[in-house]
């Protein structure tokens, strides 16, 4: 599974008009996509669809040329508020895909235990989801689907929660973690600059209805894991210039709407 | 927190000794005549004498056994029914049509009003003493669990569906475990109406139990057997309070963390 595609997408949740329309998209996996845009333009519906919580009211969704009709453990995803299961211990959170799917316990264990260790929880899986961080859970959340052996891993803002040095740690895990799976990643937030330094491809969302009104390719993450600075690279002209760039785009027509 | 335990644990502790003073007071003072007041040592020593000797053919062991396992089996029983009743009204607009209505039927009924219809259908045998027990004990746990199922949040649902779960698995590993915490609730709540639904469930052609006991004792005015036998029940409940709480702390860690 390697090719998840959008053809002339839309969504309506009622009649009152489309809520994304018109979405083409190609989704590879080995890619990394950041979608950005305001509110209400469509980021989380568009997840959905992907994800299969969501079915378009026109055009089509394929994985590999076959129709996508629901949820899949190709396609894990991360959530914002972690959506973890606090009646499973750490380990058994992480461990649920190969709970599902019958393996047996000492090879899920040891399985968890190599997982949380990637996301830099080592040791910690016998403890209960309330005695860790709001980063940590996200890291469980991660692990956890990262356990399903994903070819798509699908995170609607996982760091919105996350002070910011929390997040600068975990943009650098995810970018690692990313590079070790080869799952396509398609990541929502808020921010530009995250959107803008993890990426392999930049997509911003317009609203009214949800379309794509850019989809740039950029290479900040891939020079990271190569060996640059974070520092080094936000500092750049270049990413400077395409921050604000994008962030133009967000907020355009948005006084239109005012006038 | 731990001041106001200790303040709630002392004012307990005084309620109870002022009760027993002035139960004390009024039946040796001869406020109240002792007919209806045995004193408290008059009632220990009933107490006594029913554990060895017994009252109404059985001894309080025996009397204690028949109303526990009564309320235990309809327990027991009533869960195995009113746990998939309430999982099906959480998930099933057709479910919820049909037994919704049902559940609050018989919510409101007072267990004497269904009790001679039972016994005109099922007879006077044990299963309709429990079956009254347990028809007290089924709109509450069927409730809770509905409630508690409804407790799962859609991203859990979500997460468990996008790691591969069947519907079946999104039940058992997602719906139940989310559903625990209320539906361990709902057996407390039940075993309340349990205990309170005995003494009716006894009312006929029982030949052992607490409840038939006192009303056997009630009959001839043998008030320190009625006490006594109340107190029994009463610190049976207690005891099943008790435990419930040790279950919910080992077993249901997080229904405090949500
Ligand atoms: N279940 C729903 N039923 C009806 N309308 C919905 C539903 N979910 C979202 N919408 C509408 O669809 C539009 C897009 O919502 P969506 O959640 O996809 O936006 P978003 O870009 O993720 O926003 P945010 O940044 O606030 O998370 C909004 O106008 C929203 O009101
Ligand atoms: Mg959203």
């Amino acid at each position: 599974m390697s090719l998840l595609s959008f053809d002339d997408v839309s969504l309506d949740y009622s009649t009152q008009g489309a809520v994304l329309s018109g979405i083409g998209l190609s989704f590879r996996r080995g890619e990394f996509l950041t979608v950005i845009g305001r509110s209400g333009s469509g980021k989380t519906s568009l997840l959905n669809l992907a994800a299969g919580f969501l079915s378009p009211s026109r055009g089509r969704i394929t994985l590999d040329g076959a129709p996508v009709t629901g949820p899949g453990r190709e396609r894990a995803v991360v959530f914002q508020d972690d959506a973890l299961f606090p009646w499973l211990t750490v380990r058994e959170n992480v461990a649920f895909a190969l709970r599902l799917s019958g393996r047996p316990r000492a090879e899920r264990s040891d399985r968890a235990e190599a997982l949380l260790a990637g996301v830099g929880l080592a040791g910690q899986g016998a403890k209960r989801i309330w005695q860790l961080s709001g980063g940590q859970r996200q890291r469980v959340g991660i692990a956890r689907a990262l356990a399903a052996d994903p070819a798509f891993l699908l995170m609607d803002e996982p760091l919105g929660a996350l002070d910011a040095m929390t997040r600068d740690r975990m943009q650098e895990l995810l970018l690692r973690v990313w590079s070790d799976s080869g799952a396509g990643v398609l990541l929502i937030t808020h921010s530009v600059e995250e959107a803008l330094f993890l990426a392999t491809r930049v997509l911003v969302l317009a609203p009214d209805p949800g379309r794509i009104v850019i989809d740039r390719a950029v290479d900040y993450g891939q020079r990271f894991l190569d060996g640059e600075t974070s520092r080094a690279l936000r500092a750049e002209p270049g990413f400077i210039a395409l921050r604000e760039e994008l962030v133009d785009a967000i907020h355009a027509g948005e006084e239109a709407n005012h006038a | 927190m731990r001041d106001t335990r200790h303040m709630t644990l002392l004012t307990g502790i005084a309620t109870l000794a002022i009760v027993l003073t002035v139960w004390t007071l009024a039946s040796t003072r001869g406020w109240v005549s002792p007919v209806f007041l045995p004193s408290p040592l008059q009632v220990l020593k009933a107490g006594q004498l029913l554990i060895s000797q017994g009252y109404a053919g059985s001894t309080l062991g025996a009397h204690a056994a028949a109303s526990l396992g009564r309320v235990m089996a309809a327990l027991v029983l009533t869960a195995l029914v009113a746990v998939p009743v309430g999982v099906l009204i959480a998930t099933s607009p057709v479910g919820r049509g049909v037994l919704d209505p049902i559940i609050e039927f018989v919510r409101p009924l007072p267990p004497l009003a269904y009790l001679p219809l039972i016994i005109i259908w099922f007879g006077i045998g044990e299963p309709s003493k429990i079956l009254v027990i347990g028809l007290a004990m089924l709109a509450p746990i069927a409730i809770s669990t509905a409630a508690g199922v409804r407790q799962a949040s859609l991203g859990q649902i979500h997460a468990a569906r996008s790691l591969g779960a069947t519907r079946g698995q999104v039940l058992w590993f997602v719906l139940l475990p989310a559903a625990l915490p209320q539906i361990l609730t709902g057996v407390r709540i039940a075993l309340g109406a349990g205990w309170t639904t005995l003494v009716a469930a006894e009312l006929v052609a029982a030949a052992r139990g607490l409840g038939y006991m006192i009303q056997s004792a009630a009959q001839f005015l043998v008030t320190d057997v009625v006490i006594a036998g109340i107190l029994v029940i009463s610190a049976l409940a207690f005891a099943f309070e008790v435990i419930l709480r040790i279950v919910e702390r080992l077993f249901i860690p997080w229904a405090s963390h949500r």
